[in-house]
């Protein structure tokens, strides 16, 4: 009984987002100016997430960002609500990436960065610290999303898309197989495979580290 | 359940895609075996720092483009449902194009015009001149003169009974005969012609002996044309009126 009132409810919710992305829809197509906010405000930040984990680039993911939603607003009157938004927007997402990729193996492997240190490009309201963590956390944060971001790299695309999917942008697994066209068998099977990966990637690197060697000495 | 299944089952349990009894199970393992203990923690932990990964927030720089990008696609979806927007749109274009075109131009145009009045303005005190505006030199003299005649030195309007120089708003038809002087810049009948009547000694003997001023423009000699009327008697010879051409 419990297990029929969850579904009734998660239905109810599906409903519900599907006729607000029919609004949003209706309303991009008629012009209204918080149409545009409010897609931009559901959807740049995790579309934004989602490039970058795919590419691993700020810059390429940047591109693709705006390619993205160029398109979005380009085919929004041909959006016939088959799936839903966000699943249609994740889906030219993954496309996008995916050409970017190729095109990137394509033209700019051999290209050397021309920036200074990324650090130095930043904002100076991103510098000025705001003493929320303490730098022990920020450099233990930092450490760790170095080492994700870089196990990540190491996957295959196939297997990273649909981790990132799952784990970094909280899809379902219903809509993961909208986003990459698949089989709901195939996207668990990605996912598991990739995790594990992802887990034998990161253990891998923890293992390679060598533990720092403490020496005990007496104050002379 | 073995370790191996347990192990398999870890990410779908934290996905909530297990039932109720493998949950019970793969939990009891993971309470009794260390090894899949760690691994749900290390899966639980994974998962976590993953999660954290979605904060990333946009770039300044990228948020602008995409508000630019929206505004655009919201003209460009107005002008497909309304004619007045379609219009506004199209008139701002043409403002921007023209703006763009002039644009390159203004700047030089402007300055080139402000940095010669400057100049001339620096310049004008030493440009003046030191004769008055009525002097014959910086004067214009559109129509030549006769300067004397055969018959008299120094012609002088007032020294004779009736007007030398006659006004060309004159009716002509008070004359017999009428021939217009080409006078050049040195002041000699260079040609002639017949307007009215003939050429009379008396006109011939004007052409031959007389002296002529040439026009003027701002001082300098020009060629002109001088109209040398004869009336019958009593009047002798002339009643004149010059124009000038070029």
């Amino acid at each position: 009984m419990a297990t029929s009132i969850l579904d009734l409810s998660a239905q109810r919710a599906v409903e519900s987002a599907d006729s607000d992305d029919l609004r949003l829809v209706e309303s991009l197509r008629t012009g209204a100016a918080q149409a545009y906010e409010e897609l931009l405000g559901r959807f740049q930040q995790p579309v934004y997430a989602l490039a970058l984990r795919l590419l691993d680039d700020p810059s390429e993911s940047s591109d693709v960002v705006q390619e993205v939603f160029l398109k979005v607003f380009r085919n929004i009157g041909s959006f016939r609500g088959q799936s839903s938004l966000k699943t249609w927007i994740y889906r030219i997402t993954v496309n996008e990436a995916h050409n970017a990729r190729r095109w990137f193996f394509r033209h700019r492997r051999r290209e050397v960065e021309l920036d200074s240190d990324p650090e130095e490009a930043r904002n100076w309201k991103d510098v000025i610290p705001d003493g929320c963590l303490s730098p022990f956390d920020v450099a233990f944060e930092r450490e760790q999303h170095v080492m994700i971001e870089a196990a990540l790299e190491k996957l295959t695309p196939i297997f990273r898309e649909a981790v990132v999917l799952r784990d970094i942008t909280d899809m379902s697994y219903e809509e993961i197989a909208g986003v990459l066209g698949v089989s709901l068998g195939t996207v668990k099977s990605r996912i598991l495979r990739g995790r594990e990966a992802l887990r034998a990637e990161l253990v891998g690197s923890l293992k390679d580290r060598p533990a720092p060697r403490l020496v005990p000495k007496t104050a002379e | 359940m073995s370790c191996e299944n347990v192990q398999e089952l870890i990410f779908l349990l934290l996905d909530g895609k297990v039932s109720a009894e493998e949950r019970e199970n793969v939990l009891a393992h993971t309470g009794v075996c260390r090894e899949c203990g760690t691994h749900l923690e290390s899966a639980q932990m994974q998962r976590v720092l993953l999660r954290r990964m979605a904060q990333t927030p946009v770039p300044d720089a990228l948020a602008a483009k995409l508000r630019v990008m929206a505004s655009h696609a919201r003209e460009r979806q107005l002008a497909r449902v309304s004619v007045r927007v379609r219009a506004r749109r199209l008139a701002a274009n043409i403002n921007l194009m023209f703006d763009n075109l002039m644009r390159p131009v203004a700047l030089p145009l402007t300055g080139g015009l402000l940095s010669t009045l400057l100049l001339f303005g620096l310049m004008m005190p030493s440009l003046s001149f030191s004769h008055q505006t009525g002097d014959h030199d910086f004067s214009t003299v559109p129509r030549g003169k006769i300067v004397s005649t055969p018959w008299e030195e120094g012609v002088d309007e007032d020294a004779v009974d009736f007007p030398l120089f006659a006004s060309l708003d004159e009716p002509k038809s008070d004359y017999v005969n009428i021939v217009n002087l080409t006078i050049d810049e040195s002041g000699r009948v260079v040609d002639w012609s017949i307007v009215r009547g003939q050429l009379t000694d008396e006109i011939k003997s004007i052409i031959v002996l007389g002296h002529f001023e040439p026009a003027t423009t701002f001082g300098v000699p020009t060629s002109g044309t001088i109209q040398v009327r004869q009336s019958l008697p009593p009047c002798k010879y002339t009643r004149c009126s010059a124009t000038v051409h070029g």
